[in-house]
């Protein structure tokens, strides 16, 4: 038999050997995930209290939100990545930065309100109001829910209900209401 | 015998004088050796062996030898001839009996009828049926993908991802149990999940061989569903360069695609071939709108450079491949929420003009692969084949994300591999043959975490290595026995993050907790080290009946250890909205499948029944577990897990030509696939279809082709359905998600005609004109993961020149 394969054989080996040195095996970066929403901070004042209630993620759920009726609410809404309790990150003005591309919207649930624009929402180019502020008036004391929706790239800025906005949904959740 | 001699030293002497009696001449030597095909070193019957100037000649027998007797001494030209073969003249000098063997090179003309007893091009697996498709077939398909190509074939379905992402499968099997075999060595990233089409440019290639159902054990012992083998050209010994160009021009997209080879060869064996493929989409067009973000671009090149001395020979190969793929753009959803109104809307919920532009969502894909080959005949009963090979895919995946980051790839995977396949084959008394060899893999996969979302898949370091003895007995041309082994060890080194609450909810504390290197709080590294051994064998009997009925009867026994994305995957899916999760707890799967096979191929009339059978333990699968919470609202979970499925299935065909200008071909193929553990149908296997393919070929070169193909509807499906509650109008409504109910049957037709058409001495040109969905058929496919937001790809024509020189 032929030697000269048999050397060809050792030296592909060989020189393999040195490539497969290069994989290294040390221990991967961990990954902070940037865009992570870990909760939803809704933040209600009237003209007697100030109420805030959160939506965590690691919880899944919230506080009951206590409202009286026929009372003027406004209501800010914000975005927070806390999953570094040291490093809070404030999501809602990346929202804000691309007002064109985002949408709030609230669906209600067994209750009577009567929700608008607030005169210090966040507007698009388009004048379009984001809802990042909003007033909330509720007509008589129930019980129910509310669903916040954020709304990635909507196709429409205007509609009473989410299939009309669009768009891919990057915020949904569900938070119980009290009216007294 | 001696008296003979006698006679002809007489007769010599007589006639050619006394000079040649001064050299001391004697005429008693004899010269026998053997004669056998260059390129398989089959013995060539039948060959005129013959000593010029004079009458002393002789045939080789069924075995190649001959023997001539009664040769002078001194300096004498051996001539070699065959009917079917170049004839090869040698000079020789004699003093005693000598013994020479010829390796016999066939008429270039007859290459194509050389082909298909070409060492390469041999039948994969003697005892599993075997489709192939030949350079007409894969050059109808430049435009499209290998698994369009093998569609045609009963029993091979595409699962698809859109349009131009798709997976080939088959017998209802794809991924990891597919192999794809590409100049010789496996390609090696079909471990990345379904919505992963294989990187491979059918268009550099010239032959594609497909064994349905059983392994090539050379390969692996893995492919349970089926191999597909492509070779390239054959290069021929002499001075030549050939080439060729097909331009497609698909009216459906809006698209071009362009591919182009060239191969120079010289008389003594060396050779340079250089090939490329580019194709630019825009978006197709479903027959009422356009499926916007859908376009395509793709470079692909290849260049090889090698020597074959027949006998031996060696090839270095380099190619390149990349394309970059839209995705639906109304696939891209938020929440299952979003799936619902997807489903609820007759059209895609985007659908914007048409555009050449590809936006997020897209994939990118790239694979460089380098490969060395030699291999070495020592002599007419063994040869020895090396490859070793360098593979570097890299898979990047585009969503639409917040601040800009979608230009940042959400999934960024690198996997190198390098791989080996020594084999040495060899045969005793023509009717033995062996092979065997060896195989070793490294893999490192590495997930960029630039990305910046939880890695789908972690890194890791993997190593296979292989070992296989396979043979076969074919006493005669009526009978073979086959049979093969083959042993593997796989060994996986993970590095992987998980999710604290996802390890706890998972149980893994409690079996794995000797893996986890490092608590960071919410999540933790964890370094698996797993091992399998795999054995898997094969044996099968092939019976011929009077030249023209064979039957084939085999036994299929695979192992499969699971593949990274099924033990490792990590995260959320866009398209479906689901999360994927692997699952550590994963053992191999173990198929024992029953083949059989019956063939008839008569002059005008070919069909052939192709029952199987197989039970396969720990059979890998992802479907829905539970809902999680998220932020998002309730998210499906979809998990892999193990179960034990019993498969069965009929792939059937009829061919029947008349005057050689019509073929009428029907094929059919069912499968049934059920899931014993949990008394379901298995989920994602093909319906009952059928296609019918007529083909008429005119005096004038005119050649006619009509496909009718009839898909099922699938009324066996695991019911994956779950509810979610909606708001309607004020008040909370439960809403049914329906994912698993299949969508209904369809039919559609293919028209295509070609002729040739030639404008310029020297060249062949040949036009071809193809119409897809002739009708413009609506339709949604069960195997098609954006078939829950769009119709089927619509009209489509497509001019294709094919320009070869």
């Amino acid at each position: 038999m032929d030697s000269r394969p048999y050397t060809k054989l050792y030296s592909i080996i060989l020189i393999s050997s040195f490539l497969f040195n290069g994989c290294s095996s040390e221990a991967p970066e961990l990954i902070q995930e940037e865009e992570l929403i870990t909760t939803v901070k809704l933040t209600f004042k009237s003209s007697e209290e100030t109420q805030i209630v959160r939506w965590n993620t690691l919880t899944t759920n919230s506080e009951i939100i206590q409202l009286k009726a026929n009372s003027m609410y406004e209501v800010a809404i914000e975005f927070l990545d806390d999953s570094d309790p040291v490093d809070i990150k404030n999501i809602t003005t990346e929202v804000i930065e691309e007002a064109n591309d985002h949408q709030v919207f609230y669906e209600f649930s067994g209750v009577n309100v009567i929700y608008g624009t607030s005169d210090s929402d966040v507007l698009d180019d388009n004048q379009n109001p984001l809802y990042i502020n909003s007033i909330w008036n509720f007509v008589e004391s129930s019980s129910g829910v509310v669903r916040i929706y954020l709304i990635h790239e909507p196709t429409s800025k205007n509609s009473s209900n989410r299939s009309g906005f669009g768009g891919e949904t990057d915020i949904q959740v569900d938070i119980p209401l009290h009216i007294n | 015998m001696t008296n003979n001699i006698f006679n002809r030293g007489v007769f010599v002497l007589f006639f050619i004088g006394a000079i040649f009696s001064i050299w001391g001449q004697s005429c008693d030597f004899t010269i026998r050796g053997n004669i056998n095909d260059l390129h398989d070193g089959s013995p060539v019957y039948g060959a005129l062996v013959r000593i010029e100037n004079s009458d002393i000649f002789t045939q080789t027998d069924e075995t190649g030898r001959y023997l001539l007797q009664g040769v002078c001494s001194g300096y004498l030209v051996l001539v070699v001839e065959h009917p079917q073969c170049n004839s090869l003249k040698r000079k020789l000098f004699i003093e005693a009996d000598d013994s020479i063997n010829f390796d016999l090179e066939h008429h270039i003309n007859e290459l194509d009828e050389i082909i298909i007893s070409d060492d390469q091009l041999k039948q994969i697996n003697l005892s599993a049926n075997e489709s192939r498709l030949d350079v007409n077939q894969i050059t109808r398909f430049s435009s499209q993908s290998l698994a369009d190509a093998l569609n045609s074939f009963t029993g091979v379905s595409s699962l698809k991802t859109g349009n131009s992402i798709a997976k080939p499968m088959i017998h209802g099997m794809f991924g990891s149990r597919v192999g794809i075999v590409a100049n010789g060595m496996r390609l090696r990233d079909q471990d990345w999940g379904a919505d992963h089409a294989p990187n491979i440019d059918l268009n550099a290639f010239e032959n594609v061989q497909l064994v349905k159902g059983a392994s090539a054990l050379k390969y692996g012992g893995d492919m349970v569903g089926g191999v597909i083998i492509l070779s390239p050209p054959k290069i021929e010994l002499k001075d030549s360069l050939l080439g060729k160009t097909v331009i497609n021009l698909v009216q459906n997209g809006m698209g071009v695609s362009l591919s182009s080879d060239l191969i120079k060869t010289y008389s003594n064996g060396y050779y340079v071939k250089g090939q490329f493929t580019w194709k630019r989409f825009g978006d197709i067009k479903a027959p009422n709108y356009i499926l916007s973000n859908t376009g395509l671009k793709e470079l692909n090149y290849s260049i090889k450079l090698g020597r074959t001395r027949i006998i031996r020979g060696w090839e270095i190969n380099y190619s390149r491949f990349k394309n970059e793929t839209g995705i639906l753009r109304a696939a891209h959803i938020g929440n299952i929420q979003d799936l619902l109104r997807a489903l609820n809307s007759y059209e895609p919920l985007r659908i914007e003009p048409f555009s050449y532009s590809i936006n997020a969502p897209k994939q990118q894909g790239t694979h460089q692969n380098i490969q060395f080959t030699s291999f070495n005949q020592f002599n007419d009963q063994a040869k020895w084949q090396f490859d070793y090979n360098y593979q570097e895919n890299t898979r990047k995946e585009f969503d639409v994300r917040r601040g800009n980051r979608s230009d940042i790839a959400s999934i960024d995977l690198r996997l190198r591999s390098h791989s080996f396949l020594s084999s040495l084959k060899w045969k005793k008394y023509f009717t033995w043959n062996f092979e065997t060899g060896i195989s070793g893999l490294i893999q490192d996969n590495f997930s960029n975490p630039e990305s910046g979302i939880k890695r789908l898949i972690p890194d890791y370091l993997s190593y296979e290595l292989g070992s296989f003895f396979i043979g076969s007995y074919k006493p005669n041309n009526s009978f073979s026995w086959d049979w093969g082994l083959r042993f593997d060890r796989v060994i996986w080194d993970v590095q992987k993050y998980y999710n604290t609450s996802d390890w706890e909810a998972r149980n893994y504390q409690d079996v794995f907790s000797d893996f986890v290197v490092q608590d960071f709080g919410t999540q933790i590294l964890v370094n698996p080290k797993l091992n399998f051994i795999n054995w898997s064998a094969q044996t099968g009997i092939t019976y011929v009946l009077r030249n023209h009925f064979r039957s084939v009867f085999s036994y299929i026994l695979s192992q499969r250890s699971p593949n990274a994305s099924e033990m490792f995957s990590d995260g959320l899916h866009h398209s479906l909205a689901t999360i994927e999760y692997g699952n550590l707890f994963l053992d191999k799967e173990i198929s024992h499948k029953f083949l059989m096979s019956l063939n008839l191929d008569k002059e005008n009339f070919k069909g052939s029944i192709e029952p199987y059978f197989s039970t396969i333990k720990d059979y890998i699968f992802i479907a829905p577990k539970s809902l999680k919470q998220t932020i998002r609202g309730a998210f499906p979970v979809w998990e892999y897990d193990a179960t034990n499925i019993l498969l069965w299935g009929i792939d059937s065909s009829l061919e029947i030509r008349l005057m050689n200008k019509m073929n009428l071909e029907l094929n059919a193929s069912y499968i049934h696939a059920q899931d014993r553990i949990n008394n379901q149908p298995l989920i994602s296997i093909p319906s009952f279809n059928t296609f019918q393919k007529f083909n008429y070929t005119f005096k004038n070169g005119l050649n006619v082709e009509l496909i009718n193909r009839y898909v099922a509807f699938q009324n066996r499906f695991p019911d994956t359905n779950f509810q979610i509650n909606s708001i309607v109008e004020g008040e909370i409504t439960q809403k049914l998600i329906d994912i698993s109910t299949p969508p209904k049957a369809y039919q559609y037709l293919d028209f295509s005609f070609s002729f040739p058409f030639d404008v310029i001495e020297g060249l062949n040109t040949s036009i071809r004109f193809i119409f897809q969905n002739l009708t413009n058929t609506k339709y949604r496919d069960y195997l098609n993961r954006m078939r829950f937001y769009s119709n089927e790809v619509g009209l489509n024509a497509e001019f294709q020149l094919i320009i070869s020189y």
